[in-house]
Order: C-alpha cells, then sequence, then structure tokens
C-alpha cells in the first residue's frame, strides 16, 4: 500500500514540475498537468479502497532535525475516505480541466495553473494523511496558499483580488484558531505527534477540552464556512476557475470536516458534554437554512452554487452533531449512525456540488456569462451539459434515485431517532432540526427549479447565449464521470454503506454495518428496520414503472401520437425573450416570505414620457438584500481594527530617527530592568 | 604565566579604551570622510585587539576574524563609503538633531551606564578579557546613539557600523569570539547592509536631491 502512496505523490510532484518545464504550447502543457493527475486520482482512488478495508492502519515517517516535527503520515480508515473522496472528485476534475484550460487561452499562463492545479490536489491528499500537528499545519497552509494562488488566477480584474485577500485573511485567522487547538492539546502531551494528542499523560481538564473544542470549530469552520464564517465563500467561489471552484467547494471545505471529526473523536476520544453537539447541530441547521435562503437570491450561478456550499456543510453538521449528542449519551449504534450520514452526505456533496461547479464552468465556457439571466434556451444547444448539470441539481435538491436523496434521508432518520434521548430538550430540539432540514430540502429545490428553468430552458436571452456551442469531449467525459457517481451512490447505496461504516466503527466504537442494511443488503435502514427504511433500487424501479406507466396511458387513452411542430401560441403576438420570467421574478415570492431575513431594498425609478405621465419612457428597477453578516458582524469588526489602528498611528511618525530612539530606550530600560 | 595574563589582560583593556576612544572623535567630527577614516581606525584596533586576544589564549579561529574584519571594515567598507561620499556633494553635516557638545555628554552618560549595568555580570567572568564587556557595550550604545544623532545616511550607517564593533568586541571578550561560523555570516551580513545602505544613499539623493534622511517623512500619507 505504501507502494501506491509514493505513485500517488510522485504523480503529483511530476503534475507540478512538469507543465512548467515543457514547450510553451498551451495544449501541451494542458495534457502534461491532466495526465499525472489522472495517474495520481486514479491510485488514490484505489489507495482509499484498500485504507479503509484493511485492518490496521499504514504508517510511515520521515525525521527531520526541526524540533517536534517529524513528517509523519498515517493512513486510518477516515484518511482513506477523505483521500478516496478527494481522489474521485479529483479525478473527473483532471479530465474536465484537459478541455476547460483553453478557456484561459492569453488570459493566465495555463503551465502555472496546471502545476497549481496539481499542488493543490497534493496538498489536501497530505491534510488528511498528517500524522504530526506542525506537519499538519504546513500541509493545511500549503492549502491556503495554493487555493489562494488559484483564486486570483484573473488577478487583473479588482473585483477577484479583492475576493482572493478577503479568502486569505478568513483562512489565516482560521489557521490561528487551529494552532491553538493544536497548542492546547500539546500542552498536556508534550509532542506534537497525533499519537501523543489521542493519548495524552494525563487527561486534558475539563475547561480545557472546552477551548480546544471551541477553538477547534471556529478554526476549521472558517475554512468550511459554517455561518456566520461563510462570508468568504460567496466571494472566492465565483472568482475561481470553475474546475477550482469544483475541487474547493466539492473537496477543500471537507477537509475541515475531516478535521473537525479527528479533533473530536479521535483526539478528545469522542467524550464530551451534550451541548458540544448541540453547538454543532445548531450551527449546521442556520447554516443549511441561511445557505440556501441565500442562494435564492443569487443569479451569479457561481455564487448561488457558493452559497449552496453553506448550506450542505450545514447538513453534513446536522448529521455530525447528531451523533455527538448520542455519543454523548451512550446511545452508540446512533451516534455511528449520525456521523455515517454525515459522512455520506460528504462525499456526495463532493460529487454533485463538484459536478454542478464544472457545469457553471461549461456554461462560462459557452457563453462566457456569469449572470443565469444571459442564459436560456441552452438545452437545445448544450445538451450534454444540461442533462448532467439536471442530474447535478436533482440531486442537491435530495430528490431519489440520486445520492443527496439517500444520505438526507439518513440525516433525517438520525434526527428522528431523538426519541431515544433521555432529556425534554434535546427531544424536542432535534425534531425541530429535522423540520429545518426539510424546509432547506424544499428552498434548494426552488432554488434549482430556477437556476435549471432560467439558464437552459426557454428562449436564450441574450446573443452570448445564442451562439453557445457545446463544450469539448474531455469537458463533458468530467461531468459525465460525476453525474455517474451521483447515480450510483444513490441507487446502490450498499456499495458504500458498508465502507462507510468502517471508517465510522472506530470512532464510535461500534460497528453498524449489519444494522443499516436491511433484506440482504436491498435496502437501508436506521439501525432499527422497525422504525423505517428504504430500498433505493427498488424506488428507482418503481419510478421508472411510473414513468413507462405515464406513458403507457398517455398511448392507450391519448389516442394517436402526432408529432407537430409549430411555435409557442403566444396570443397573436411573437414571443421575445423579454416575455420570459427572470430569475428575479421567479424568486420574488420567496423573497416576500422571508422578508424579515433578507431586508431587501427595492427602488423602482419610472421616467414619464415628456408629454403625459400615463406613459412611461423607462423603468429602472432595483433590488438588494441586506448582507446581514457582513454588515452588523464583519463591518463592526473591520471599523473596531481600524480605529485601533489609526490611534496607533501617532507613534509612526515615519522619521527614521524616531524609530531609533524607540529601540534605543526600549534597550536601555532592558538594560536597566536587568539590573 | 601569572604576569603574562596580567599584562596581557592590560593590553587587551588598553586596546578597548581605544576603540571606544574613536567612538566620541566619531561623535565629535562634522566632516564625513573623516568619520569613515576614524570608523577604519577603530576597526583597525578591533583587528589589534582581536589578534592580541587570540594570541593571548592560542584560538587559532580568531586570527582568521581578525584577518576578516582587516580586509572587510578596515579596507573594502571604507572605500565603498567613500565613493558613495564622492558621489554625494555634501561634505559636512551641519545639522545634527543633537550639537556636539551635548552629544559628547550624552555618550559619557552612556559609558557611566554601560559600566554601571556591566558592574555586577563582570566580577562573575573568568576570562582575561572581561573587563572589555563594559567598554563593548558602551560603544554598542553610541554607535546607536550616532544614529539617533546624526541626519545624514552615511553618518548613520557608520553608526551602524560602530555599533557592529561593538558587539564584535562584545563577543571576544565574553566568550572569545562566536563559532567561526556565525562570525562569518555576520561578516557578510555586515558588508551587504553596507552595500545596501550605499546604494539606499544614492537613491535617496536621486530622489530628494540630499541624504537627509528627516526627508522619508514625507513619504507618510
Amino acid at each position: 500500500m505504501l507502494n501506491l502512496l509514493w505513485i500517488l505523490l510522485g504523480s503529483y510532484v511530476v503534475g507540478i514540475l512538469l507543465p512548467l518545464c515543457l514547450s510553451r504550447r498551451p495544449e501541451v502543457q494542458s495534457l502534461a498537468a491532466g495526465t499525472p493527475a489522472v495517474v495520481a486520482t486514479s491510485a488514490g482512488i484505489v489507495l482509499g479502497l484498500l485504507g479503509i478495508t484493511s485492518s490496521e492502519p499504514v504508517t510511515a515517517s520521515l525525521v527531520s532535525t526541526i524540533p517536534l516535527l517529524t513528517f509523519a503520515i498515517r493512513l486510518d480508515p477516515l484518511a482513506a475516505f477523505f483521500i478516496l473522496t478527494i481522489s474521485l472528485t479529483g479525478l473527473a476534475v483532471s479530465i474536465y480541466a484537459i478541455g476547460y484550460m483553453r478557456h484561459f487561452d492569453g488570459r493566465a499562463p495555463v503551465s502555472v495553473l496546471g502545476a497549481l492545479f496539481n499542488g493543490f490536489l497534493c496538498s489536501m491528499t497530505l491534510v488528511v494523511l498528517a500524522d504530526n500537528g506542525i506537519f499538519f499545519l504546513i500541509v493545511w497552509e500549503l492549502m491556503s496558499l495554493v487555493s489562494y494562488f488559484l483564486v486570483v488566477t484573473e488577478h487583473e480584474k479588482a473585483e477577484v483580488r479583492y475576493a482572493g485577500l478577503f479568502y486569505l485573511i478568513m483562512t489565516h485567522v482560521g489557521t490561528a484558531f487551529i494552532i491553538l487547538t493544536f497548542l492546547i492539546l500539546f500542552y498536556d502531551s508534550g509532542a506534537f505527534s497525533f499519537e501523543a494528542f489521542r493519548h495524552p499523560k494525563q487527561p486534558l481538564p475539563e475547561g480545557m477540552r472546552t477551548f480546544a473544542f471551541l477553538m477547534a470549530l471556529i478554526g476549521f469552520g472558517a475554512k468550511a464556512g459554517i455561518v456566520p464564517l461563510h462570508v468568504w465563500l460567496p466571494y472566492a467561489h465565483p472568482a475561481a476557475p470553475s474546475h477550482i471552484s469544483a475541487l474547493m467547494s466539492g473537496v477543500m471545505i471537507k477537509t475541515a470536516i475531516y478535521a473537525l471529526i479527528r479533533v473530536y473523536f479521535d483526539f478528545l476520544d469522542g467524550q464530551f458534554p451534550w451541548w458540544w453537539g448541540f453547538v454543532v447541530l445548531l450551527l449546521g441547521a442556520t447554516s443549511a437554512l441561511l445557505g440556501v435562503m441565500y442562494a435564492l437570491m443569487e443569479h451569479d450561478l457561481k455564487r448561488l452554487l457558493a452559497f449552496h456550499s453553506v448550506e450542505n456543510i450545514g447538513i453534513i453538521l446536522l448529521g455530525i452533531g447528531a451523533g455527538m449528542i448520542f455519543q454523548s449519551y451512550w446511545l452508540k449504534e446512533l451516534a455511528a449512525l449520525g456521523l455515517l450520514a454525515g459522512l455520506y452526505h460528504t462525499i456526495n456533496h463532493a460529487m454533485f456540488k463538484a459536478l454542478l461547479f464544472l457545469g457553471a464552468g461549461s456554461l462560462l465556457y459557452a457563453t462566457h456569462a456569469h449572470n443565469i439571466d444571459e442564459y436560456g434556451g441552452l438545452l437545445r444547444r448544450m445538451p450534454w451539459t444540461g442533462v448532467f448539470f439536471l442530474i447535478g441539481a436533482v440531486s442537491i435538491s435530495a430528490l431519489p434515485p440520486t445520492n443527496g436523496f439517500v444520505s438526507e434521508w439518513l440525516v433525517f432518520q438520525s434526527l428522528f431517532l431523538s426519541y431515544q434521548l433521555p432529556t425534554v430538550f434535546l427531544k424536542l430540539m432535534l425534531p425541530i432540526a429535522a423540520a429545518i432540514l426539510a424546509l432547506t430540502g424544499v428552498l434548494a429545490l426552488a432554488c434549482f427549479a430556477k437556476a435549471f428553468g432560467i439558464a437552459f430552458l426557454a428562449l436564450p436571452r441574450s446573443t452570448l447565449a445564442r451562439h453557445a456551442e457545446e463544450v469539448p469531449a474531455s469537458m463533458r467525459v468530467g461531468m459525465g464521470l460525476l453525474a455517474a457517481f451521483c447515480v450510483v451512490l444513490g441507487v446502490a447505496p450498499m456499495v458504500m454503506l458498508p465502507l462507510l461504516d468502517r471508517v465510522v466503527t472506530p470512532l464510535a466504537g461500534i460497528s453498524i454495518g449489519g444494522k443499516v442494511l436491511a433484506m440482504d443488503g436491498w435496502a437501508l435502514a436506521p439501525v432499527n428496520v422497525e422504525f423505517s427504511s428504504l430500498s433505493t433500487p427498488a424506488l428507482s424501479l418503481l419510478l421508472m414503472a411510473l414513468a413507462l406507466l405515464g406513458w403507457g396511458l398517455a398511448v392507450t387513452f391519448g389516442g394517436r401520437l402526432r408529432k407537430r411542430r409549430y411555435k409557442t401560441w403566444g396570443c397573436g403576438i411573437n414571443l421575445t425573450p423579454r416575455m420570459e420570467y427572470t430569475a428575479t421574478g421567479f424568486v420574488q415570492p420567496i423573497k416576500r416570505v422571508f422578508s424579515t431575513v433578507y431586508q431587501p431594498t427595492v427602488k423602482l425609478e419610472t421616467e414619464f414620457l415628456h408629454e403625459s405621465r400615463y406613459f412611461a419612457k423607462r423603468r429602472h428597477f432595483e433590488f438588494h438584500i441586506e448582507p446581514i453578516f457582513e454588515k452588523y458582524l464583519y463591518d463592526p469588526l473591520v471599523a473596531f481594527f481600524t480605529t485601533l489602528a489609526d490611534r496607533l498611528r501617532v507613534i509612526q511618525a515615519g522619521s527614521l530617527h524616531l524609530y531609533l530612539t524607540y529601540i534605543f530606550a526600549t534597550l536601555i530600560l532592558l538594560l536597566l530592568l536587568a539590573v | 604565566m601569572q604576569v603574562l595574563s596580567y599584562s596581557g589582560s592590560q593590553l587587551v583593556d588598553l586596546c578597548s579604551a581605544l576603540l571606544l576612544l574613536t567612538c566620541f572623535a566619531i561623535v565629535a567630527q562634522r566632516r564625513l570622510s573623516a568619520c569613515v577614516d576614524l570608523f577604519a581606525l577603530q576597526s583597525a584596533f578591533l583587528v589589534v585587539t582581536t589578534a592580541l586576544v587570540a594570541y593571548l589564549t592560542g584560538n587559532q579561529h580568531l586570527y582568521i576574524a581578525a584577518a576578516l574584519t582587516g580586509v572587510i571594515k578596515v579596507i573594502i567598507i571604507p572605500r565603498v563609503l567613500k565613493k558613495v561620499i564622492d558621489r554625494l556633494n555634501v561634505k559636512r553635516e551641519l545639522v545634527m538633531c543633537v550639537n556636539v557638545p551635548a552629544g559628547l555628554l550624552i555618550c559619557g552618560g552612556l559609558v557611566m551606564l554601560a559600566f554601571f549595568i556591566s558592574q555586577p555580570i563582570i566580577p562573575l567572568g573568568f576570562l582575561l578579557t572581561r573587563d572589555s564587556l563594559a567598554i563593548a557595550l558602551a560603544i554598542v550604545l553610541i554607535g546607536f546613539f550616532t544614529m539617533i544623532a546624526r541626519q545624514k545616511a552615511v553618518t548613520q550607517l557608520v553608526g551602524f557600523l560602530v555599533l557592529e564593533n561593538g558587539l564584535f568586541l562584545g563577543a571576544t571578550a565574553a566568550t572569545y569570539g562566536m563559532p567561526l561560523i556565525v562570525e562569518l555570516g555576520v561578516f557578510f551580513d555586515v558588508l551587504i547592509a553596507t552595500l545596501i545602505a550605499g546604494i539606499y544613499t544614492n537613491r535617496l539623493q536621486d530622489a530628494f536631491d540630499s541624504v537627509d534622511t528627516n526627508q522619508l517623512t514625507v513619504l507618510k500619507e
């Protein structure tokens, strides 16, 4: 297995170096970056599967001369699961990128982009493999920096630079908290190796454990995009090239989920008071709901998807939070179920979110437009992209027979099973979380009805969309691969569940593999078959049968099927794109219902004809929703630090002599103090 | 042996005192080229001191350090500085933050301070150079003070180099010199710092028509 690991890392290194050394032709360079990435991710898939199924964790280490740092890696089922997720997504994205690079011809150096792409995948792989605190921090920072450089690919645009800066600041603030977490863990164990974190010499005092919990939640939460630390996502994801957004949203933010599970269930040994889990649950519910609500109001497709990442991180946290609550009441089976649901949604979200971002990238490639109000009628022009995007949309809206449905169903079940908890408060709260999740699902459906409908159906809304063409083969293959994963993971969860069970077993301390699968593996059950069960293959068959039935009924009773091609009837006038629903119009009812959350400002200016006030010459409509978190949380914070800096500026006179005098005075003072 | 050690210690003290004396001369000197010459003289005294310590203690690597001091601080750096001065049209420093008599008084105070601070430490030492520690500290402080008191970039640079000389003397006095690799690194640093500061001075002249570092305040928003 170690050999496989070296192949994996070696391929990434080749992928970093090769495009930089090769000729100047972009096609060659993008192939030189893509091929090693495909090899490495394929190796990663095998390695992930082997790692999950192997009985003993694989370790390797390289001692360094720097104190406390060893380049130690450890492949246990949890790490292997995330390597599998990274590699599955990475494989599809690498194939996609080979064609997508043409989009950047002349706008960005393809060689650098390809090298960074490989570096990004490599650093993410190392993050989940790292087995030493300092090594982890190094690769974590590497991941952040590489992704920063990828975000600012189109750095000649001011908004891209702003997005990059925003991301960089948020991720570094997060890293500061992560360092604190590790220092707390280091405090008692005296070493930075994860092994020492797992088995400290004496158990951490309760206060320190709570502190570690909160610091880790903030630190990794900033990377995961938990509300209210999510503000960088809607800036960074649209700014980055689409295949990078797919990786950032699909995989990178998941490394934070990995780290949270690692810290809570591994280092802190899965022993915590109930309110830890409750806090995670609360944050999850808030993130899920607010994420999807803000997504609804977005018309930039990639910003919309970025907000959906916040939503899905929320759903993952709902599963993990429920698991943590059950864990603190020693309901081991349910704890395992919650974790399993969260992890299942992690891999599912990686698949469908990457697919949707790649779809968004294809639309960008074909039309060069960001706003969905400039698309329209693309299903006919780009049928492949349309179908793949639809599969992604169905999946993210949690509809059967796709993967999103299965994992959300599992999250629901673990929340409903709260009736086994001993306290009334939690018995009430978990079903409320389930209700919020239900609302989230519905809103997500509305959002993707909007996104798909406006972008792909009806008439083209701009000349850009009218001249759109289907994207090259490699991009279609990349999307198709992810679409296939979405369907397979949805129809055949019995393939994935035993693997997930192996991941969860060491964390929750119990194996529920036999209990989540009923009917010889053909149906899912939330531990207790009596409570409820779901057979996805049967469900898919049923759906197909229903479709056939509808068709059959139409044939039998609907008379002769006759094809007649004619224009849509428009009451006698020619239909134009201006008559179509706009994205804004589509979500108007939802905006009204939730106006307390959105706090919209609507501005309608009408310019009348000079002759008569009954005829409007031009109307100008504007509407904004209030960015609550930025206005009430971040702006005051920024203002506070700016004032502080202004105060400190008094001592910064800009005079060299003054600075020297400061140093001199300090020196003298210290010398006198020392005497 | 006792006599040799005693007289050796006296000789080291004498050389150190000469180093300190040149410091005062630098503080009192207004002509830029003379300042540089004085710095070269000080460095020459440093070479003698180091060589003396090397001879008395038998630490071979101190000879190398002395030779390097000779090459870099007595020959190369003064030359670089002279070139910079030739290029500038400033020969004398007319305006200072602190005038010469006041500066000398302050330097006297600094020397007292240095001795006051080192008083409790010196008896703890057992090396024959231990008395030089107070002098070294005084030189560091005076070098620093020169950087503050002068306005021209060249004299500030000389102040920095004097400070470095003090540090070197201190290292020799306290521990018979740092490990050779560290000393080599420090020499390299000083050389590079001088070159950079020289270039910086030229740029300053081009940008402001003056090497007065007070001009830099206009860079502030």
